[in-house]
């Protein structure tokens, strides 16, 4: 038995020694590795098509992952959580048209719109909150019922019509640059990231989220109170669809009964590809915005190699699988191990038995 | 020992092997009655729209056709229903569904007869379902995550093959399936009940059913008593997959086209009636039997709102009300039971406990 451990952590130590340690850390930072193979892309695709360097071409990729990014922020804080919200999208678009009404026929200002959508993302997130922080209905049950709901509430709302006349003094700052290729909202976007990452990293709320996803009941018995911070979970993840719905309009200057509906999946997909996993205790805010920068550059780069759009979706799935089959923290554990992971700890064992 | 009659230790003699052991009932015991509740919401629909739509009933043939624009959820709930007892969940049957249908309308836009078209697109979405199967059991990716990035996948491949213009016009020899009836009964519904009664069995009475309840249960312990967990999750799969491609040939069918995303709106009910029918989405605890009542409960539901003259979202927002209306009520309902259960059992257990101190 201790001869087994002996020359397992021999092996273990071997393998440390073999790899280049001082750059490792960089591999295992998700958000610097999305980052470098975003480089890798727009270089590779500006090369093949000088257009893709552009200012307009990198802002207005810029404006549309900032969209997702709202959304995949707050499905990080879920899913850090141990959670899941399928029913951020339907948030999104009920703001979208929630807001979008209100400028087009009241022609309320952008602080305000922006006020409003946080609080009718609250408001909807607060749905989610109360059927998993107070009734405790499974998460995926609960938010795929107020999928259903608020989807269906998107259609009630606008009755037929949609916003199509927002003002060009909204719109703008989505395809304004302050620098070249760097669009207003995404400098509006960055306070926002850094401080949700501030929040997740140092304050005691952040933390007891990483604590509740790695194991709630170790939380439970360290006395953070699990149920309540799961709670405030959905409210955020709410209060960011909401202000994801005011980008939309900023974005595409208009929204329909049909907004967001299939953007559910994209959120969680990019929240995947920048770290996030699903088993919860890890991820960050930066992971989501890097991992929607690059939903966007890669389908834009697919769109400009003259890739149909018919592939864009193929692309989010393999781009989703590679991430997943890279990140070994979301192979299941315990009872459900990977047949390969199985077959190694065998031969480790066989390896261990023998000597 | 302190001096307790032996009346009471013989009459807890079933327990008393286990007195030391924990009080409380497990934590997922599970509340009968739930059949029965859908059984009474089924009866109370029918009633109800007979009495004030006058189309719905239609002399009860009426009642019989409708359930024609079901049975494609039906049947893919069912293979959900499966994937969901082990504790999985197929995102991508829907996406799946909708690839079959494409596949079935563009074998008979070939020129291909009926067989030959149902063959081909069982096949094709029997082959996805292996894939998810493989890469869930094998490589050990968690489900949600490997179908949602194969539902992705499957949508562009059911676009791509469908092409600019979707194949439409089917012989009628193939529409018969989705559109006709033997006698009385719709086929798509004869179709559904064999599905039905088949997945009833192979769950309810087979190794590989109490695989897959074990697995859903207890992951760990399935794997200890040597359960082939590998070979149940993939065959689950790959069973999903293939329903999935029979809901699709139902949907072409019944549309008589076959649109690329033909199946993707059955992905949120298929799911809906699964969780409605009782099945514990982290899975080992289901019955069959009550996801087939609760198909018809969501299903005679939307067609009679439908008929009166509700908006299909409508009754998107009206289901996901009475989802999550059904399940609260049903779990305020389970914890009150246990906990009155539980306090029983401690109850009972008192004197037996002081003897066993003693």
């Amino acid at each position: 038995m201790t001869t087994a451990g002996k020359v397992e952590t021999a092996a273990a130590a071997r393998r440390e020694l073999a790899r280049p340690a001082r750059w490792s850390w960089l591999l295992r930072r998700r958000e610097i590795l999305v980052t470098a193979v975003i480089v890798v892309v727009v270089a590779a695709s500006t090369a093949a098509h000088p257009y893709f360097w552009s200012s307009s071409n990198l802002a207005f990729i810029f404006a549309d992952s900032v969209v997702i990014a709202f959304l995949a922020l707050g499905e990080s804080f879920v899913m850090i959580g141990r959670g899941i919200d399928l029913s951020v999208g339907a948030i999104m678009g009920l703001s979208a048209i929630f807001v979008g009404f209100r400028i087009q026929n009241d022609g309320i200002s952008l602080p305000t719109a922006v006020l409003l959508g946080a609080g009718v993302g609250i408001v909807l997130g607060l749905g989610n909150a109360i059927l998993v922080g107070v009734v405790r209905l499974p998460p995926i049950i609960a938010t795929l019922g107020t999928l259903s709901v608020y989807s269906g509430l998107e259609f009630v709302i606008t009755n037929g019509n949609q916003v199509d006349t927002i003002p060009n003094s909204i719109t703008d700052l989505g395809s304004d640059t302050v620098l070249p290729g760097i669009p207003v909202i995404l400098l509006l976007t960055l306070p926002i990231v850094i401080i949700s990452a501030w929040v997740l990293r140092y304050t005691t709320f952040g933390r007891s989220i990483y604590a509740v996803g790695d194991d709630a009941e170790a939380a439970y018995r360290a006395g953070i109170p699990v149920q309540r911070v799961l709670f405030s979970t959905y409210l955020v993840s709410g209060l960011f669809a909401g202000l994801g719905g005011v980008a939309y309009l900023i974005y595409t200057s208009g929204a329909s009964s049909t907004t967001g509906i299939n953007d559910n999946l994209t959120a969680i997909a990019a929240a995947i590809i920048g770290g996030t996993a699903l088993t919860g205790g890890v991820g960050g805010a930066f992971g989501a915005l890097v991992g929607s920068v690059f939903l966007t550059v890669t389908l834009t780069a697919m769109s400009f190699a003259h890739v149909s759009d018919v592939w864009q979706p193929a692309g989010v799935g393999v781009l989703v699988l590679l991430a997943v089959v890279y990140d070994s923290r979301s192979r299941a554990n315990g009872g459900r191990r990977g047949a390969w992971r199985l077959r190694r700890q065998r031969a480790r064992a066989r390896a261990g038995g023998a000597r | 020992m302190t001096t307790t009659s032996p009346v009471p230790a013989a009459g807890a003699a079933p327990d008393s092997g286990a007195a030391s052991a924990t009080l409380a009932l497990p934590p997922r015991y599970r509340v009968p009655g739930w059949g029965v509740c859908l059984l009474v919401a089924i009866i109370g629909e029918l009633a109800y729209f007979t009495l004030t739509t006058r189309q719905f009933a239609g002399g009860g043939q009426g009642m019989l056709n409708l359930t024609e624009q079901f049975a494609p959820t039906g049947v893919l709930a069912l293979g959900l229903a499966m994937v969901i007892l082990t504790g999985n969940i197929d995102l991508s049957c829907a996406a799946n569904a909708s690839l079959a249908a494409v596949i079935a309308g563009t074998v008979l836009d070939k020129g291909g007869g009926p067989a030959a078209a149902i063959a081909a697109a069982v096949a094709v979405a029997t082959l996805v379902g292996l894939f998810n199967g493989v890469v869930v059991a094998l490589v050990g990716i968690d489900s949600l995550l490997v179908t949602l990035a194969t539902q992705f996948i499957i949508t562009s491949v059911a676009t791509s093959v469908a092409g600019a213009s979707p194949p439409f016009g089917f012989p009628s020899s193939f529409t018969l399936i989705g559109q006709s009836g033997l006698d009385y009964v719709p086929i798509a519904l004869l179709v559904f009940v064999v599905i039905a009664v088949a997945v009833i069995v192979v769950v309810g009475y087979t190794g590989l059913g109490r695989s897959l309840t074990l697995i859903g249960y207890n992951p760990k312990a399935a794997r200890y008593s040597g359960i082939a967990i590998r070979r149940s999750l993939t065959s689950v799969f790959t069973l999903c997959g293939a329903l999935s491609g029979v809901a699709g040939v139902l949907l072409a069918a019944y549309y008589n086209s076959a649109q690329p995303d033909i199946g993707t709106d059955l992905l949120l009910p298929g799911i809906t009636a699964v969780i409605l029918g009782g099945m514990d989405i982290f899975g080992g605890r289901g019955r069959i039997g009550e996801v087939v009542l609760a198909v018809f409960v969501l299903g005679y539901m939307s067609q009679g709102m439908l008929i009166e003259g509700d908006s299909s979202l409508s009754i998107t927002m009206i289901t996901g009300l009475v989802l999550i209306g059904a399940l609260v009520v049903k779990f305020a309902f389970e914890r009150n039971f246990r906990q009155r259960m539980n306090a029983r059992m401690r109850r009972l257990r008192t004197p037996l406990h002081r003897d066993a101190d003693g």
